[in-house]
């Protein structure tokens, strides 16, 4: 097993560190300390610049992160106590994060790295809608629709909405059921779209440590995948996350969770949240030893990620962890927007481009329609991401702040109103696995407008 | 607003507990009527609070202060009502999330925007037994209680609570939250459905007629 000096340390200040209660540390850690440092270290964020332009502000927001997070520290809600690590320690630990990890088998096997601002190299993929309900009968075909894109490098599972007609319900046998149920699903769809040994993320339909970690094993969730968890915003965390970290440890499995911050919660505004998102990624390899580090920042009414609110702190967060840190970083993009509408499209633009030049290593999704709405999800968007990436990945950020302004015009006034499309089967054909016409030229149709504003897609 | 309300006006805005209180006890030893300095000023600033939250012009650490300011306020002013019926309050709930699911941001803001619309709220936390949620409702003598569930997993917890519920015509049973749809509302039983914070407002407003 690895690091077990390390995790028996998280464990120990889990049990040993300061204990206080949770409404005070909201208050006095989170907010009081978002505030203490958005003020000493300047944060003010551009109201309309979406890519952050500033090297000297990102470094500033990485700065306020460290030092907030020594502060803050991270709420253990089963013993109520705070786990917390030094300025120093912080540093230290970070400087031991993995900079790059081989996932998938075989051919399938795919390399994540970390990138830098501006970076070349293109970011992964991966592929379809984590957590999104879809009715048993079509979970394995359009996870097909997915793993069957060459543009798709890493997949993950969507949600089932039932078990053989039962609800799901966590800690109870019918969570470890559709945990399995999601597994099996999930590699019959890769066997049958030819990509066996493509790695993905889970297990999505569970919540408990128990429903997880009993498909994490043997015929379940292999070594070579991504084991997910999230953390409880803001920083939070109970022995049934650190169960699931401790079996991925004991498995030497990929550890890829993911934190998201609330804007206008305890975080407050944009100044607040990019120190926030910071913190909560750095979090995630200090406290959780993540080999890659995740989010999605939630709007707090339309439950998105591709408002400017967001998409601006999200920038500089990126660009703070890219400058100062071999930390793997990802986004997933959590859209307004349905299948077989132009807004999801737009979105995926403006995201993708600019994660991209931002430095992320990887991008999920996208999310169609908030990731609630049953069954609408397909592989084109996540085709038209993967495109993006590429072309993303040539640009500087003058220019893509350029491009991405251009997307959020399109698709602004689309926030509130959430035109959540169409369902899977009602924008593909669900014999040959293909975009229905209409969806197809509606994709083509904004390719094309966004290749004329210099996205290039040779 | 009477100009006689601007020092308890900043102090509710600014989240100063004790300059709120002691400005209280000063209009309220004055011969101020509690139940107009409720009337007069603060529902209508609280209503403004709201507001400026949902449209996000201030956060919620603003919005959760000046709740606090409020609610001393409003212990303050309790020995000064008449009657008791003159108490302010428009309604109580009882908040949770259900059990096996661990979120509370969403909650908490729900929780936040109904405190400042005038509302006496019971906070049972996160991970909620359904028995726990039932006894609390009884004891609180809620008229309401407002179920957050974010994850799919966690919604049979619900149906749990309208089950339990059943046959009594006094607490209404309504549910937020990512996996859930007016539809899954309608058909679990609920007596409502609010999609985000503000919907859960206008809902409960509905509800309670007040």
């Amino acid at each position: 097993m690895k690091h077990t000096t390390r995790l028996l340390d998280i464990i120990e200040r889990s049990l040993n560190g300061p204990m206080m209660d949770e409404e005070d540390f909201n208050d006095q850690h989170v907010t009081q300390g978002l505030a203490r440092v958005v003020k000493e270290f300047d944060i003010t964020v551009s109201q309309d610049q979406i890519i952050n332009q500033d090297d000297a502000l990102a470094d500033r927001v990485w700065e306020a992160a460290v030092a907030f997070l020594s502060e803050c520290g991270v709420y253990c809600q089963t013993t109520n106590r705070v786990i917390q690590f030094s300025k120093k320690e912080i540093i230290d630990i970070l400087k031991y994060a993995p900079d790059t990890v081989i996932v998938g088998q075989g051919t399938d096997a795919v390399q994540e790295y970390a990138r830098s601002v501006e970076d070349s190299r293109r970011p992964l993929l991966m592929g379809s809608s984590i957590g999104t309900p879809i009715e048993d009968e079509y979970f394995v075909p359009v996870m097909i629709s997915y793993i069957q894109e060459p543009e798709v490098d890493v997949t993950m599972a969507p949600t089932l909405t039932n078990i053989y007609g039962y609800d799901i319900r966590t800690r109870s046998p019918l969570e470890i059921i559709s945990s399995w149920r999601e597994v099996e699903l999930t590699l019959e769809a890769m066997r049958r779209a030819g990509r066996p040994g493509m790695a993905f993320t889970g297990v999505g339909s569970s919540i408990s440590d128990v429903g997880q970690l009993s498909a994490d094993g043997p015929g379940g969730l292999r070594r070579t995948d991504l084991h997910t968890f999230g953390i409880v915003s803001e920083l939070k965390t109970s022995f049934e996350i650190l169960n699931k970290l401790t079996h991925i440890l004991q498995r030497d499995g990929v550890v890829d969770p993911y934190a998201n911050p609330i804007y206008g919660g305890l975080g407050g505004g944009m100044d607040g949240q990019a120190v926030l998102i910071t913190a909560a990624m750095i979090a995630l390899n200090v406290v959780f030893m993540a080999t890659c580090v995740g989010t999605s920042p939630t709007h707090p009414f339309n439950f998105n990620d591709t408002g400017k609110e967001l998409l601006i702190p999200t920038s500089l967060s990126f660009q703070a962890i890219a400058r100062n840190s071999k930390l793997m970083s990802n986004l997933t993009n959590t859209a307004v927007g349905g299948p077989g509408t132009k807004t999801l499209l737009y979105e995926c633009i403006a995201s993708t481009v600019m994660m991209t030049v931002s430095g992320g290593s990887r991008i999920l999704g996208p999310r169609p329609a908030t990731g609630t709405v049953t069954g609408h999800f397909t592989g084109l968007e996540a085709r038209f991401t993967g495109e993006l990436l590429t072309a993303a990945a040539k640009l500087d950020r003058n220019k893509a702040e350029e491009i991405v302004q251009k997307a959020y015009a399109k698709y602004e006034a689309d926030l509130t109103t959430q035109p959540y499309g169409k369902h899977f089967k009602d924008v593909y054909d669900l014999k040959t696995i293909q975009p229905t016409k209409e969806w197809l030229d509606m994709y083509e149709e904004v390719k094309n407008e966004a290749a004329g504003w210099g996205l290039s897609f040779d | 607003m009477p100009s006689q309300y601007d020092t308890l006006e900043k102090a509710i805005l600014s989240g100063d507990q004790e300059s709120g209180v002691s400005e209280a006890v000063k209009l309220l030893e004055g011969g101020q009527d509690p139940v107009l300095l409720f009337t007069e000023c603060i529902e209508p600033l609280l209503e403004d609070v709201g507001e400026k939250f949902s449209r996000l012009e201030i956060f919620l650490p603003e919005m959760v202060n000046a709740s606090k300011v409020v609610k001393a306020v409003h212990e303050t002013a309790k020995p000064y009502l008449k009657n008791e019926e003159d108490d302010v309050s428009k309604g109580k709930i009882i908040i949770a999330t259900v059990s096996g699911d661990l979120h509370d941001i969403g909650k908490n803001i729900v929780k936040a925007m109904l405190e400042v619309n005038g509302y006496d709220i019971q906070d049972l936390g996160v991970d909620v037994p359904t028995q726990t949620i039932v006894k609390q409702a009884k004891e609180f003598d809620a008229d309401i209680i407002a179920l957050s569930a974010l994850m799919l997993p966690s919604l049979p917890f619900v149906k749990d609570v309208v089950e339990f519920m059943e046959g009594n015509q006094k607490v209404k049973v309504i549910v937020g939250g990512g996996p859930v749809s007016q539809e899954w509302a309608d058909e679990a039983g609920t007596d409502g459905y609010g999609n985000n914070a503000i919907d859960a407002v206008a809902l409960v407003k509905d509800i309670l007629g007040a």
